[in-house]
């Protein structure tokens, strides 16, 4: 009764591509849920710096919240979990995939579901936010290239809704 | 689009990304078992409804997710202030 372990992507593997604007399915990634009281802990555990500003990314950990932190890590490495630590390191890896948004027009599309001004949002900044009624995290990878997290079940929505706003 | 300042991400933030969680400062009693049902009752279901100044929880849900209070004025729907939960009243 085995089955082969297929992944299957919930949006298109090749990417939309249209005048100023390229939207792409990021190749899979490990992602953790990081919580803790205190930054220090975290940073201890990982040895990294850890961004304590809400809404900024630093070194693949955003921190979306005063306690609450995002952390994206290349497939295969291994991240400590913190027993008997104050804090908690979930994997949700598979709870959302990332669509790399860039081009001239990036902002303008993003913006046509997602009410922040992202014109003002600079170059390494990271929040949790909304594109219409879907929860998304969006980064500001560079100038014209945004990442965009969202839960693999409003993937395929998001996709037709980002692709149908870049053909306007 | 209203505005609203998260006190906890520090910037004015779309409403959209925000739930109204009903009146603030309403704090649990300590002793819930020596209530009697007028006061439990009091406790649970009866609330202000001012014209005016109001003094609200909000949540930043679709953001940092954290509860947050208010002072909203119920005519204009402007926001007065906010600040962090568990601060003093303002």
């Amino acid at each position: 009764m085995s089955e082969a372990l297929i992944r299957q992507e919930p949006v298109s593997e090749t990417p939309f591509v249209s005048e100023g604007i390229r939207i792409s399915l990021a190749p899979p990634m490990q992602r953790h849920a990081l919580r803790a009281r205190n930054a220090e802990d975290l940073e201890r555990l990982l040895k990294v710096k850890i961004p304590t500003k809400v809404g900024t990314s630093q070194g693949g950990i955003l921190c979306l919240g005063p306690d609450e932190w995002y952390l994206r890590s290349a497939m295969g490495k291994a991240i400590p979990t913190g027993e008997g630590l104050p804090l908690a390191v979930t994997d949700v890896s598979d709870r959302s995939i990332c669509l790399i948004v860039e081009g001239q027009r990036a902002s303008e599309i993003l913006m046509a579901g997602c009410p922040l001004d992202l014109d003002q949002f600079a170059v390494g900044r990271a929040t949790r936010t909304i594109y219409e009624t879907v929860e998304i995290i969006v980064m500001r990878d560079a100038e014209d290239r945004f990442h965009v997290e969202v839960w693999r079940s409003f993937a395929a929505w998001l996709w037709m809704a980002m692709t149908t706003a870049a053909r306007h | 689009m209203i505005l609203i300042h998260c006190p906890y991400c520090d910037e004015k933030r779309p409403e959209i990304e925000f739930a109204n969680a009903g009146q603030a400062h309403i704090a649990r009693p300590l002793d819930p078992s020596g209530q009697s049902d007028a006061e439990w009752e009091t406790y649970l279901f009866i609330r202000a409804n001012p014209r005016g100044r109001h003094h609200e929880r909000w949540r930043h849900v679709h953001g940092c997710g954290r509860f947050f209070n208010a002072v909203r004025d119920t005519v204009t729907d402007k926001f007065e202030t906010t600040y962090k939960a568990g601060e003093p009243r303002r």
